[in-house]
């Protein structure tokens, strides 16, 4: 058996705060006692802990606190593989069937029993039942507005970490791209398999395929959407001949163009050609993020400097979707 | 393997092997409905409002996909389903064609828009919710923000749920015993690739990319690989002083003598499958490995014959005890036995932490599925670890799945 999990670097330590900060910060704006957290990316995000992951949703939970007091972060583990150095053991409390034996870790997190407001990225009603018992005095409050405005805005750690998740997801699709002759099922397997080569076999939005109907089934959609090293890395190509059509590239350029600080939906709708059959904005980040910008959806949102976004458009049958950065001026796409 | 380490286990299994008929999904949409609609006619709830994956394709069919929870979320599909009514409403832009529901548009309750359509929807298919029982898994905070539920009687769902989908109809169980059928040829296919020098992740792509030629829409857990250390105290450590798994983390390299678990989840029609598997890496089993290896095929064997309707979780308990000569022979943050079906683990849960007297009321019924997992720990040796999946029946039980080996142990 060799070592399982790779050296942290200074990097990983100093990008952990910084978002710790960033949340714990957010916590002191809004006058939170504590944060609960139940959903893996904003875990991921507060506490920077790795775990196995699974596909979906999973049942609400209290998968992560934060007390502010403190500024001390407790976590939902039964061992300290992946759990960074600044989460000590104690703050652990194991994975458990049993409400009571829950309860009684959380009521341990010193702060908890004590605190007036409460943040909740999502609630259920069993946890809310046990929040009650366990902090009377304490007003629930929706904070998964506050997690999404910051993880909106990446941090220059953030982007360099989603600019080497691009690299691995240009690596399958350029793999998926050599094979594309024998159809959208080889292209999915090589795809996997040069991600998997690299050490990535987490998913985000996954690698699908699906027929470009205007070519009735000559070509084909390949998107390619990976967690690496806990930051999305995304790409969607039509394929055989993914650069090869001038009209949607230069369509997806002034796209990516529009996206600039300032910009609402009604300008990314004006950036997209008339014949285009489906365009969307949305976040990226550690995973699909805010703002998600449609026709019909994001139409209060405003794109923001730091922000990273995914850029997807449809045009005559050859589909493009690059992750950009927002820059001071204009984006780039990574 | 037909005789020698495992053949009694293995002819056991391949005894209550029995065929599967077709599934009928449209027979099990209905049948599912009936269950949800008799558990909220006894529970005294008007509505059901779900939008944790597992619940809504428990309600309505819709499959799950295999994306990240930021995905599922951002996209997912919102079931409603009303007490009295013939079928499940659901809110979705991917429409499967055959599904027996009332369509709406989507919702995306994350967002505060997206919950604003959610409360119409509710509004205009029953109408004001003030006061009424309304049963939800949970709600996002734009739906807390936006007061979509406002001033109802929240209850839980998972006690209407829970209680509708704890026995399995046939179709249930046959979709099981697909999803583990398919999953086991896949990991057949690929097993040789776990080889000396090889990282774990290119065996998880090799197995990735076998699902994609089986056809298999929906993969539910990054494949466990995981080299597991000969003696606790060289692993991670645990909050219950026990070895680590799975962990989740990391992308070891295999060497010779690796013992690796194994473990892996898929989708069929909904339902999920579990492979769970010890591997050695380039060399056959020693002799003490051997031995966990026969233990676990003891433990196995004396659960099952304990095995039918009316024993209790305790009595399996008990039985997997005695053939390990004493001591529990299983990780205690799990269980020795869990449920399957639209979640990974669900009831009947057998051997947690919820304690001897959840497990002496927990009573063996026909349509029940437990997948058995039992460990076999022996500190300085290592462990051997595998799963396999039954139903509960009428006089006992059936090996759900298609008769996967042990190699190399077997």
């Amino acid at each position: 058996m060799t070592a399982s999990t790779p050296t942290p670097t200074s990097e990983d330590a100093e990008l952990r705060a910084a978002r710790r900060d960033r949340v714990f910060d957010a916590m002191a704006t809004v006058g939170l006692d504590v944060l609960v957290l139940g959903r893996r990316d904003s875990v991921a995000y507060a506490s920077g802990a790795r775990s196995l992951w699974t596909a979906g949703s999973r049942p609400y939970g209290p998968a992560c606190v934060l007390a502010a007091a403190t500024r001390s972060i407790h976590l939902l583990s039964s061992w300290d593989e992946g759990v960074p150095p600044e989460v000590p053991f104690a703050h652990l409390y194991g994975v458990t069937w049993n409400g009571a034996i829950l309860a009684g870790a959380l009521a341990a997190i010193p702060g908890l029993a004590a605190a007036r407001r409460i943040g909740v990225d999502a609630l259920s009603p069993g946890f809310e039942r046990m929040a009650r018992r366990l902090a009377p005095a304490a007003e629930l409050v929706p904070a998964d507005d506050l997690m999404r405005a910051m993880r909106a805005l990446k941090l220059p750690a953030e982007v360099a970490r989603i600019r080497a998740a691009v690299a691995v997801a240009g690596a399958a699709m350029e793999a998926g791209a050599a094979v594309a002759g024998g159809g959208p099922a080889a292209a999915r397997a090589a795809a996997l398999q040069a991600a998997a080569r690299r050490g990535v076999t987490v998913p985000t939005s996954g690698v699908s395929a699906w027929p470009s109907y205007p070519d009735n089934g000559a070509r084909f959609h390949l998107d390619v959407g990976l967690l690496v090293d806990g930051y999305e890395g995304g790409l969607g190509r039509t394929l055989p001949g993914g650069d090869g059509d001038a009209a949607v590239v230069a369509a997806q350029r002034r796209l990516v163009d529009a996206c600039r600080p300032g910009a609402t939906a009604v300008d990314l709708r004006r950036a997209v050609p008339a014949g285009a059959t489906r365009w969307r904005v949305r976040g990226s980040g550690m995973g699909l993020e805010a703002p998600v910008m449609t026709d019909t959806r994001g139409h209060a949102d405003v794109i923001e400097e730091g922000m990273v976004l995914s850029v997807e458009l449809e045009l005559g049958g050859r589909r493009r979707r690059d992750l950009a950065v927002v820059g001071p001026g204009a984006s780039e796409a990574l | 393997m037909n005789g020698g380490v495992g053949g009694d286990l293995a002819r056991l299994l391949a005894e209550r092997r029995t065929d599967m008929a077709p599934i009928d999904a449209g027979r099990m949409g209905r049948q599912r409905h009936a269950r949800l609609q008799a558990q909220l006619a006894r529970q005294g709830v008007e509505a059901a409002l779900l939008l944790h994956g597992p619940n809504v394709a428990y309600a309505t069919g819709q499959p799950v996909r295999g994306v990240d929870v930021s995905y599922a979320t951002f996209e997912h599909p919102v079931a409603l389903v009303v007490a009295g009514e013939d079928r499940p409403h659901l809110l979705t832009d991917r429409v499967d064609p055959t599904l027996d529901v009332e369509r709406h548009p989507a919702a995306c309750p994350e967002l505060d828009e997206g919950a604003a359509d959610l409360a119409r929807v509710v509004g205009e298919v029953i109408g004001p919710v003030a006061g009424r029982r309304v049963a939800v898994d949970e709600q996002t905070g734009a739906m807390l923000r936006t007061g979509v539920l406002e001033a109802a009687d929240i209850a839980d769902v998972s006690q209407v749920v829970g209680a509708a989908k704890l026995i399995k109809t046939d179709d249930e169980l046959a979709c099981i015993a697909e999803a583990q059928r398919r999953n086991e040829d896949a990991m057949a296919a690929i097993q040789d690739t776990a080889r000396v020098g090889v990282t774990r992740g290119e065996v998880a792509g090799a197995f990735l990319a076998q699902l994609v030629e089986l056809g298999v829409e929906a993969n539910l857990i990054d494949p466990i690989l995981q080299p597991m250390p000969r003696r606790v105290a060289d692993g991670p450590r645990t909050t219950t002083e026990t070895v680590a798994f799975p962990t989740g983390v990391g992308n070891p390299t295999f060497v010779e003598g690796d013992i690796v678990w194994v473990d892996s989840g898929i989708d069929h029609l909904g339902y999920a499958s579990d492979f769970g598997r010890t591997w050695v890496i380039g060399r056959d089993p020693d002799a003490a490995e051997r031995r966990l290896f026969q233990r676990w095929c003891d433990v196995m064997v004396a659960v099952l014959d304990e095995l039918k309707p009316d024993v209790t979780g305790g009595d399996l308990c008990r039985a997997a005890e005695a053939a390990n000569g004493g001591g529990r022979p299983w990780l205690p943050h799990f269980y020795l036995a869990h449920g399957v079906g639209v979640e990974s683990a669900e009831m009947p849960l057998v051997g947690t932490d919820l304690g001897p007297t959840f497990d002496d009321r927990l009573v063996m019924a026909p349509g029940m599925v437990l997948v058995l997992e039992p460990v076999i720990w022996e500190d300085g040796v290592g462990g051997y670890r595998a799963e396999e999946i039954v139903a509960v029946t009428q006089d006992g039980w059936r090996h759900l799945g298609g008769g996967h080996a042990y190699p190399p142990f077997a």
